[in-house]
């Protein structure tokens, strides 16, 4: 017997996380953001923590609000949460800035979702072997695995220095599996670890947003209202209702 | 997959509208699994339920003593929200398949996760 039901579910484009889901008992399935496949006006409220920074374009980001926005009933609420640029706030630094790289990591698997999106760096531990990078997909070349990541544009992306502050606002993220010694050195490409063999490393596109910039893309849809903006450890986060 | 999650699973593409709903259910695994009945939370689903679509999919289970309807009062009724209970969050597809109605592309259901990609092409405009 489970404790008693709440009616909610979730969804990810990762199978491997939908997996953990279902280790837990939440119901969920596997989509895309773009294009939920839940009849519109269906949802009370919706959670989107550390999911539209990962688009590449404006556009997609906007659509993925937008989406949002379709699945809420009027009246509806939904909560966004995106990594910020400005990890250092009001001279306070974010706890993915403060945090000693070898401290031990507590939190894992799907509520680092909750906590923000620097969590996702370096914990991963129960999440498997990363998606393969899938020939077709909507997200195109920006897929976790990174192998086509950098022939997508003629700008190159950055790739970022773990626990650091960011200069960029499109960049590439590294993700070591955990349990590898890679965390002191600059990302190296996946299979090339050096003498202890493969450490494999992931670059996954972000788009750190900028103060202001969720709420000025929230206020381009029509049938949403920001009742709340605010800042969290190091995230940018704005509650909307459906009007 | 419980058959509230399909209930409320339509295709929708970006820029385009919904596409298919409801998706058509086959299950060659459907074990029950026991869930604590808490009336607060199974009421509000009432309003939200597609009738027609869960019939479909609990005749397609061979489910037995479905209510047929939203019923008068039915948030007082225990009998009633009993019923609606085991339908929407006991039984559980592990195996099976979606169908979209109109371009009869088919999802899978395994493990009792649906994987509800589109393909680039049919989300193109």
């Amino acid at each position: 017997m489970h404790p008693f039901y709440i009616p909610d579910i979730g969804c990810d484009r990762s199978q491997s996380l939908v997996d953990i889901c279902r280790e837990r008992h939440f119901p969920a399935f596997v989509c895309d953001a773009l294009a939920v496949p839940i009849r519109s006006g269906a949802c009370d409220a919706c959670i989107s923590v550390a999911v539209i920074h990962h688009f590449a374009t404006a556009e997609r980001r906007a659509a993925a609000l937008q989406e949002l926005a379709r699945l809420l009933r009027p009246g509806g609420k939904a909560l966004v949460y995106v990594w910020a640029m400005e990890q250092e706030y009001n001279e306070k630094k974010s706890k993915y800035l403060r945090e000693n790289r070898t401290s031990p990591r507590r939190e894992e698997g799907v509520s680092s979702r909750s906590s923000g999106a620097a969590v996702l760096v370096e914990q991963v531990p129960d999440a498997g072997p990363p998606e393969p990078a899938r020939q077709g997909s909507p997200l195109g070349d920006f897929q976790e695995g990174g192998r086509n990541s950098r022939k997508a544009t003629s700008a190159k992306l950055p790739v970022h220095t773990n626990r650091t502050s960011f200069h960029s606002q499109d960049l590439l993220v590294p993700w070591h599996l955990k349990g590898h010694p890679g965390n002191h050195k600059p990302a190296e490409p996946l299979g090339r670890g050096g003498p202890q063999g493969p450490s494999p490393v992931f670059h996954r596109f972000y788009h750190v947003f900028r103060e202001g910039e969720l709420e000025a893309a929230c206020r381009t849809l029509s049938d949403i209202r920001v009742l709340r903006s605010y800042y969290d450890q190091g995230n940018w986060c704005v509650v909307l209702e459906k009007v | 997959m419980k058959l509230l999650t399909h209930n409320l699973l339509s295709l929708h593409v970006w820029g385009v509208g919904p596409r298919g709903f409801p998706l058509c259910l086959q299950a060659t695994e459907v074990p029950i699994n026991p869930v604590e009945l808490n009336p607060e939370f199974v009421a509000p689903m009432i309003p939200k339920v597609e009738w027609a679509v869960l019939l479909e999919a609990a005749n397609t289970l061979h489910l037995v003593e479905v209510p047929k309807e939203q019923i008068e009062g039915y948030e007082h009724d225990e009998k009633f929200l009993k019923k609606m209970h085991h339908v929407l969050l006991e039984v559980d597809v592990l195996k099976g398949t979606l169908q979209c109605p109109e371009s009869g592309r088919l999802f899978p259901i395994s493990r009792g996760i649906p994987s509800m990609l589109l393909s680039n092409e049919e989300t193109e405009t």
